[in-house]
């Protein structure tokens, strides 16, 4: 409802041009007025221009240009009306006469023109001159009847009873209000010009955006958020160190920095509050650098220890150098997303759809729907069985709660912390170490039944030419950031906008998927024998111990080399480290068309070639140093890294 | 039974549809008054007649609430009753949102302009003409008899927000545009149940159509005793 009254207040003072014009009127010292003859009509209180630019003058002191400004202004602003020529708003300095508009139509901000009166005005002039109502008049009747059409019966019924109203009264009055109303509605809705129309419409557009965003936030009950307050601020009483104080001690206060050192990110033994505060939810577990070291062991244990990893990589991409963006998505692709990748995770199909086809453009937040699906898996499967687990059980008992300083008055001997420079380097080297020593993420046995496909990437056989498939350079270059959807607020979602900028893709995987499929028969025959077998449990205990030096991201590839070892492309072929320059994936759409053409002929020749090989060929674990041992051939095509759809024609033909 | 329930029906939204006609005219009423404040034709006559518009204003406005939640309140009304009385309670909506902007104007401008004329000339008059103050008395006497009908009428139309849970934008008008221009009235109400007001408006009128009759006729008896003469004399 239109409840613009509330709040208003009287006005203190008259604005300085109404006490003018109050003045103008004054019966004494005002300005001459007298009855107009206008057609058969008499006007009461009518006066001439040049009778009001004379009485301007006079009373204001200024000189003529000025009163024809101010008379001007005062025309304009609608406290008084041409009576004559009614659309010109302007005081004509002669015999022309004007009019006092009545107080109930002087302009005023407390009370704006209403839509609703507008409407109720052109129903009646609608009336009045039986449907003939001007261009602009029509258009904003047409408008008005759709924007407020659930007052359209008021708005007719009210219009149709001033009008009756109207006739009933004295023709001279009658004239006299339809004068007053019409010059104001001249004032306060003019004929708009085409550019002013465009700029309202802006606003009115962005207004209704920003209301239909503020329709859609969610909203929470009071009593809901303040009781999550409440137990928020109970929960972390015991941890917050201005609160509850801190041990060893305040090292503002003590000068003593065993504090800092007891809490710092990757610690041995942490405390006993901070493994405390890992039960809480798993946010805490994660966002600490110390729980989320435990845990990874933990999950290593699982073999879900690709998941952390995958997280952690999509937390740097986010958050780290941006100008590295595309070698990050690229690394992280290989690594994590790409089929028959060294550390696979696994994550539904449409999200790894929608991953792949973003990777496109990579951008900070193209990992964002995996990631939160891994998250949400850690969260809800791996978070409570670590709890329960006696590593978890063990770092919480070996947690230590410092003792309280003792406060000396010893020489204190001020050592200062590692630089920071120092510290990242220290972080780098062994995040790398870490990396090169990691155990295998071994997947799961139940992976392996999944997508066939996967063996069309060892068969090397990809898509072959589709007429439909375009090149690199038909795809739409956009740049996520600029695409704003009206339903999203300032950060559009990365997934969507991903989504946007990729349509043709989609028909490009669509034909790599099917054509995968068709040539899986063929090789499917040889494979059975391998994945049916009961070497496959065998396999999987054998992977269960612990791999120092092995580099194989999939078992799959150790099954097909025990399975068959008469194929031994297949293991050629089967990915390797480090996973930059060797592993071998599925490309994933048309745009290597003459690569993978190229490469396919190859390939068949490596077919045969491959079978002449003896199978003495060390393939596991296969290291840098074995890609020496074998045959030339297989040097220069496996040389090959991972070919990421993104990729340049240029590049893929490098290899 | 249902013939008679629905004729039942009917004749209660026959009913609202004549109360919200009688507060439609009112404010029509009230607005041509509200319009007049402060001009050039202003005048004592005008704030009484603005006092009693404005009280049947009031008396129309809580006759028509107490009817239609009555109904909007009832859950067993059928869906298109539930409708046509969503529809009658924005009519009643509107209405009332434009009684309160007139009012809270007239309570403005009355501030203002006193009595008769412009305010510069009134206080003028108020110098030499005690009775004048005495009516300006009656003027502030009145004014605040009229912020307090405001607040009431703000109170009312909040609480009915609060009560009366009907989305104004689903309601759809009945009336296509244009439809002004068609000469039956509107809401559907037979006029014979309307309540008849604007007397005072009339007033004026009702002399001037008095004095047209009266020439009228008189014109006729002249024309009928000259035929006559002239039947007589040929």
């Amino acid at each position: 409802s239109q409840h613009k009254a509330q709040g208003r207040k009287q006005t203190p003072g008259r604005a300085p041009i109404e006490a003018l014009v109050m003045e103008m009127q004054d019966p004494n010292a005002g300005i001459k007025m007298q009855t107009q003859r206008l057609v058969i009509t008499a006007i009461p209180h009518a006066m001439t221009g040049s009778d009001i630019l004379a009485w301007l003058m006079n009373r204001l002191q200024i000189s003529d240009e000025e009163a024809q400004n101010l008379g001007n202004q005062v025309v304009q602003h609608g406290y008084i009306y041409p009576l004559q020529e009614p659309k010109n708003l302007l005081l004509r300095p002669d015999g022309s006469l004007y009019r006092f508009q009545t107080p109930y139509f002087w302009p005023t901000q407390h009370w704006p023109a209403e839509e609703t009166d507008y409407a109720i005005y052109l129903a009646k002039k609608n009336i009045r001159k039986k449907g003939i109502l001007e261009d602009y008049e029509k258009e904003n009747y047409n408008a008005l009847n759709k924007k407020i059409n659930h007052k359209w019966d008021f708005i007719v019924m009210q219009a149709k009873e001033q009008y009756r109203a109207g006739k009933e009264r004295k023709k001279g009055d009658r004239f006299v209000f339809e004068c007053q109303e019409r010059a104001y509605w001249l004032v306060h809705r003019p004929p708009v010009s085409n550019f002013q129309e465009l700029n309202s419409i802006s606003e009115e557009f962005s207004l209704i955006i920003f209301n239909q965003q503020s329709l859609m936030r969610s909203r929470v009950k009071s009593s809901v958020s303040l009781g999550g307050i409440v137990k928020y601020s109970e929960q972390y009483l015991k941890h917050d160190p201005i609160m509850s104080g801190c041990l060893p001690s305040n090292p503002w206060l003590t000068d003593d920095t065993k504090f800092w050192e007891l809490n710092m990110p990757l610690v041995e033994t942490p405390t006993k509050l901070r493994v405390e505060r890992w039960t809480f939810n798993f946010r805490e577990l994660i966002r600490d650098p110390r729980g989320r070291q435990d845990f990874q062991l933990f999950l290593r244990k699982e073999f879900s220890g690709e998941n952390l990893g995958f997280w952690e990589a999509c937390e740097d991409l986010k958050y780290g150098d941006q100008s590295k963006v595309k070698e990050k998505a690229e690394e992280v692709y290989k690594t994590f997303l790409a089929p028959g990748a060294r550390r696979w995770i696994n994550i539904d199909g449409k999200t790894m759809d929608i991953t792949v086809k973003g990777l496109q453009n990579p951008h900070r937040y193209v990992l964002d729907a995996a990631q939160t699906h891994i998250y949400m898996l850690m969260k809800k499967d791996s978070y409570g069985r670590y709890m329960k687990s006696p590593i978890f059980k063990e770092t919480m008992n070996k947690a230590i709660v410092p003792e309280v300083t003792k406060f000396t008055f010893s020489k204190r001997y001020w050592k200062s912390s590692p630089s920071p420079v120092i510290l990242r380097q220290q972080e780098e080297e062994a995040k790398a170490k870490a990396a090169t020593n990691a155990p295998m993420d071994i997947t799961q046995l139940c992976k392996y039944t999944a997508p066939v496909s996967h063996l069309a990437v060892y068969t090397g056989i990809c898509e072959p030419t589709s007429p439909t498939s375009p090149t690199l350079c038909e795809f739409p270059p956009s740049s996520p950031g600029l695409v704003t959807l009206p339903n999203s607020a300032a950060c559009p979602s990365p997934i969507s906008v991903a989504i946007e900028s990729t349509p043709s893709s989609k028909r490009k995987l669509e034909a790599s998927n099917s054509v995968a499929s068709t040539h899986i028969p063929s090789i499917a025959e040889a494979t059975e024998v391998s994945v049916s077998s009961n070497s496959s449990t065998t396999a999987v205990e054998e992977a269960r111990q612990p791999l120092q030096k092995s580099r194989m991201a999939l078992s799959f590839s150790r099954f097909l080399k025990r399975g068959c070892s008469n194929s031994p492309v297949f293991a050629t072929l089967s990915p390797k480290c480090p996973s930059v320059n060797s592993s071998r994936v599925q490309p994933l759409d048309g745009d290597q068309q003459q690569v993978t053409q190229t490469k396919s002929k190859k390939i068949t020749n490596f077919f045969q070639i491959k079978v002449d090989i003896p199978s003495e060929c060390r393939i596991y674990p296969i290291d840098s140093e074995d890609e020496e041992e074998d045959g030339p051939n297989v040097a220069k095509s496996t040389e090959k890294e991972v070919i990421c759809p993104w990729e340049n024609l240029a590049e893929g033909k490098a290899g | 039974v249902g013939k008679q329930g629905s004729q039942i029906e009917d004749k209660t939204q026959e009913e609202c549809r004549a109360l919200l006609e009688a507060l439609n005219k009112v404010a029509a009423c009230y607005r041509h008054l509200v319009v007049t404040i402060g001009g050039t034709s202003d005048s004592q006559n005008l704030r009484e007649e603005l006092k009693k518009t404005r009280k049947k204003a009031q008396d129309l406005a809580v006759a028509n609430r107490n009817k239609l939640t009555v109904f909007l309140k009832d859950k067993t009304i059928s869906k298109d009753d539930r409708v046509e009385y969503e529809r009658l309670w924005v009519i009643f909506t509107t209405c009332m949102e434009i009684l309160e902007v007139d009012m809270r104007k007239a309570l403005e401008m009355g501030q203002e302009f006193h009595g008769g004329t412009t305010g510069v000339a009134a206080r003028a008059m108020s110098a030499q003409n005690m009775k004048y103050e005495a009516d300006s008395n009656i003027d502030v006497v009145d004014l605040k008899d009229l912020e307090n009908e405001i607040n009431q009428v703000g109170e009312m139309m909040m609480e009915m927000e609060m009560k009366v849970n009907v989305p104004n934008w689903t309601v759809e008008a009945k009336q296509d545009p244009g439809a002004e221009l068609q000469s039956t009235i509107s809401v559907g109400a037979s006029s014979v149940g309307m309540i008849s007001l604007n007397e005072q408006n009339k007033s004026v009128c009702d002399i001037t159509r008095l004095l047209a009759g009266i020439i009228f006729t008189a014109v006729l008896i002249i024309a009928v005793v000259l035929a006559v003469l002239v039947i007589q004399l040929s």
